[in-house]
C-alpha cells in the first residue's frame, strides 16, 4: 500500500514522508498490527510505500488501512494505491528497475529500497517470505539493467553536459569550469561538474555581486566581466548563460589563445538564448560546442531510448513472476 | 632462420610485427582500461598474420645461421617493436579520430561512443605510444648504424633515417608548441601507414 508523484501532490506525500533513520523501527511496528507477520516501509521523496506479509490478506488490508489513516484525512488517505499478491511483486520489480520513477530507468531508486529493506531486516520485520521477495527483486533489477538499455543516456540537459565532459576529459579531477552568467542552470551544470570532480571554478558576471554569490557557493573565484578573457587560457570547460543580445565569446578569441593553451581541448556549453557562444567556434579542431538545442535534442534521444525499452523490462518482470509463482 | 632473430623473411618480420602489437596492445589496454583498443587492433594483428600466411612470403624450414650479427639482430628487433608501438599509436589515433567526429557531431546515442574511452586519454596513448616508439625506433637506428652494411643496408638505412626524422619533426612539435589532439592522431596514421607502405618496397 502506497503513494508515489502519480497518485498524490507533495503536500499530501509530506504527510506520510518518513525518514530515513525511522524506517526500520516503522516496519517493525507493522509486525505488532494483528494478522501482519511481515514489514518493510520505503520512503523518499517521490513516494512512501509499505510492504507486508500478512496471514489474512483482507485482515491485513483493513488493518493495515487503519495504521495509515492515523493522523490523516479522508482526503490523504483517497491517494493511496493498494497491490495484493503478483501485482504487489509486479509493482516491487518495476520500480526497483525504475520504471516507476519520475525520471525513467534512474538507478537512485534501487539504492533506496536496499537501503529500506535493510533497515527492516535489521529491525527485525522480515523474515522468510519478504526476504525472498526483495532478494529477488534485487536480482531482477539487476537483470534488467544488464540486459536492457533502460538507464542508458543522461536525461537531463546538466546530466548530458556532465556526461559530455566525461567522455572529453575522463575524470574531471582536476578540471578548470568557466562560468560566464550566473543563472540558475549554470549553477546546476556547475554544481554537477564539481560533483564529478572538476576542482577550480571561475565565475564572471555582469553584476559582480551574483557572481560572488555563486563564486561563495560553490567555492570559487570571481572574474571581473570585462576581463573574463585571461581565464580562457585556464579552462577546460565553459558554461555560459547570459542575458547578452549578441554573441559574448567570439570565436577569434579563442584562435587567440590556442597557443598559449597549448591546443589542450576545450568544452563550450552554451545554454543562453539568444546564443552566448559564436558558432564557429565549433569548428576548431579542439572545441567541442553544445548549444541548449544539442543538449535538450540528446537528452530527449535518451529519453525516448529508455521508453522504448519499458515494454521489454515489462515482459521481463512478467517471466520472473511465472517462475516465482 | 634459427639461432637469431626470427625475422630472416617478410612473413617473419609480419609475425613478429602481429606480436609486437599484440604486446603493447596487452601492457596499454590494461592500464588505461582501454578494451576497446583490442576490437580497433585485432583487425590489424589478423591483417598481418593473414599476409604472413600468404604463400612465398614465410620459409617454413629456415636454415640455421652459422655467423650472428648482434647489431644486425638487435636493429631488426628494435624496429620491429618500434613498429608494434608505433602501429598502436595509429590503432589509438584511429579511435581518437572516430570519438572526436562522434563528439563533434552530437552523436552520443551509438553503442561505439558509449565503449569509447575519453578523448584526452587516448590522445595521451597516443602521445606516449609515440614517444616510446620513437625511443625504441633510436635504439634500432642507432644499432643499424653500427652494423656492418650492404648496398642495400644503406637504402634501408637512408629511408629508416627519414622515418625516424619524420617522428621526431612531429613529437619536437607537440612538445614545444603543442598540437590539437585530432592532428597529433592523424599524423600517427599517416605516418604508420607510410612506414607500412615504404619498407616492403625498398626490402
Amino acid at each position: 500500500m502506497g503513494l508515489n508523484h502519480e497518485t498524490a501532490p507533495v503536500e499530501v506525500r509530506e504527510h506520510f514522508a518518513v525518514s530515513e533513520d525511522q524506517l526500520g523501527s516503522q516496519a517493525r511496528k507493522l509486525t505488532e498490527l494483528t494478522t501482519i507477520a511481515e514489514g518493510v516501509v520505503i520512503s523518499t521523496c517521490n513516494r512512501m510505500e509499505v510492504y507486508v506479509a500478512a496471514e489474512d490478506r483482507q485482515m491485513g488490508l483493513d488493518v493495515l488501512r487503519q495504521h495509515l489513516s492515523e493522523g490523516h484525512d479522508d482526503e490523504d488517505m483517497s491517494h493511496l494505491y493498494q497491490k495484493c499478491g503478483d501485482d504487489a511483486k509486479q509493482h516491487l520489480f518495476a520500480l526497483v528497475c525504475g520504471l516507476d520513477s519520475m525520471v525513467l530507468g534512474e538507478t537512485e531508486i534501487f539504492g533506496q529500497v536496499k537501503h529500506a529493506y535493510k533497515q527492516a531486516f535489521e529491525a527485525g520485520a522480515t523474515k522468510g517470505v519478504l526476504n525472498r521477495l526483495f532478494q529477488k527483486s534485487f536480482a531482477v533489477g539487476k537483470r534488467i539493467r544488464t540486459h536492457t538499455r533502460i538507464q542508458m543516456g543522461a536525461t537531463s540537459v546538466g546530466n548530458v553536459a556532465v556526461d559530455l565532459a566525461e567522455k572529453i576529459f575522463g575524470k574531471l579531477n582536476g578540471s578548470h569550469v568557466m562560468i560566464i552568467g550566473a543563472g540558475e542552470t549554470s549553477r546546476l551544470v556547475a554544481k554537477s561538474m564539481i560533483s564529478r570532480g572538476a576542482s577550480q571554478l571561475t565565475v564572471t558576471n555582469r553584476s559582480i555581486e551574483r557572481a560572488r554569490s555563486l563564486a561563495e557557493e560553490l567555492n570559487g573565484e570571481v572574474v571581473p566581466f570585462d576581463s573574463w578573457e585571461e581565464a580562457l587560457v585556464k579552462a577546460d570547460v565553459i558554461v555560459s548563460s547570459t542575458g547578452a543580445s549578441e554573441p559574448v565569446l567570439h570565436a577569434s578569441q579563442i584562435e587567440a589563445v590556442r597557443r598559449k593553451r597549448k591546443f589542450r581541448p576545450l568544452f563550450l556549453i552554451d545554454i543562453a538564448v539568444p546564443r552566448d557562444i559564436e558558432a564557429q567556434a565549433g569548428d576548431i579542431e579542439e572545441v567541442y560546442l553544445y548549444d541548449i538545442d544539442k543538449l535538450q535534442q540528446l537528452a530527449s534521444l535518451a529519453k525516448e531510448s529508455r521508453a522504448k525499452q519499458v515494454t521489454l523490462c515489462e515482459q521481463m518482470i512478467a517471466e520472473e513472476i511465472s517462475q516465482t509463482s | 632462420m634459427r639461432a637469431s632473430c626470427p625475422l630472416g623473411d617478410t612473413g617473419e618480420v609480419l609475425i613478429f610485427s602481429a606480436w609486437s602489437l599484440t604486446m603493447f596492445y596487452m601492457a596499454v589496454g590494461s592500464v588505461y582500461r582501454l578494451s576497446l583498443l583490442g576490437v580497433f587492433t585485432a583487425p590489424l594483428v589478423c591483417f598481418l598474420l593473414s599476409l604472413a600466411l600468404m604463400p612465398g612470403l614465410l620459409d617454413a624450414s629456415p636454415e640455421r645461421k652459422t655467423v650472428v650479427d648482434g647489431w644486425r639482430e638487435s636493429h631488426a628487433a628494435f624496429s620491429v617493436l618500434a613498429y608494434g608501438a608505433l602501429g598502436l599509436a595509429a590503432v589509438a589515433g584511429v579511435m581518437f579520430i572516430v570519438l572526436n567526429r562522434q563528439l563533434k557531431d552530437a552523436l552520443m546515442s551509438t553503442g561505439l561512443f558509449a565503449n569509447l574511452p575519453p578523448a584526452r586519454d587516448l590522445s595521451k596513448v597516443v602521445e606516449r605510444l609515440l614517444l616510446l616508439g620513437f625511443a625504441l625506433l633510436t635504439l634500432g637506428l642507432v644499432c643499424g648504424l653500427v652494423m656492418e652494411k650492404t648496398g642495400a643496408a644503406n637504402k634501408h638505412l637512408y629511408v629508416a633515417l627519414g622515418q625516424w626524422a619524420a617522428y621526431a619533426v612531429l613529437l619536437i612539435l607537440k612538445w614545444w608548441r603543442g598540437m590539437p589532439p585530432g592532428k597529433l592522431a592523424m599524423a600517427a596514421v599517416l605516418l604508420f601507414v607510410l612506414s607500412l607502405m615504404i619498407f616492403p618496397l625498398i626490402n
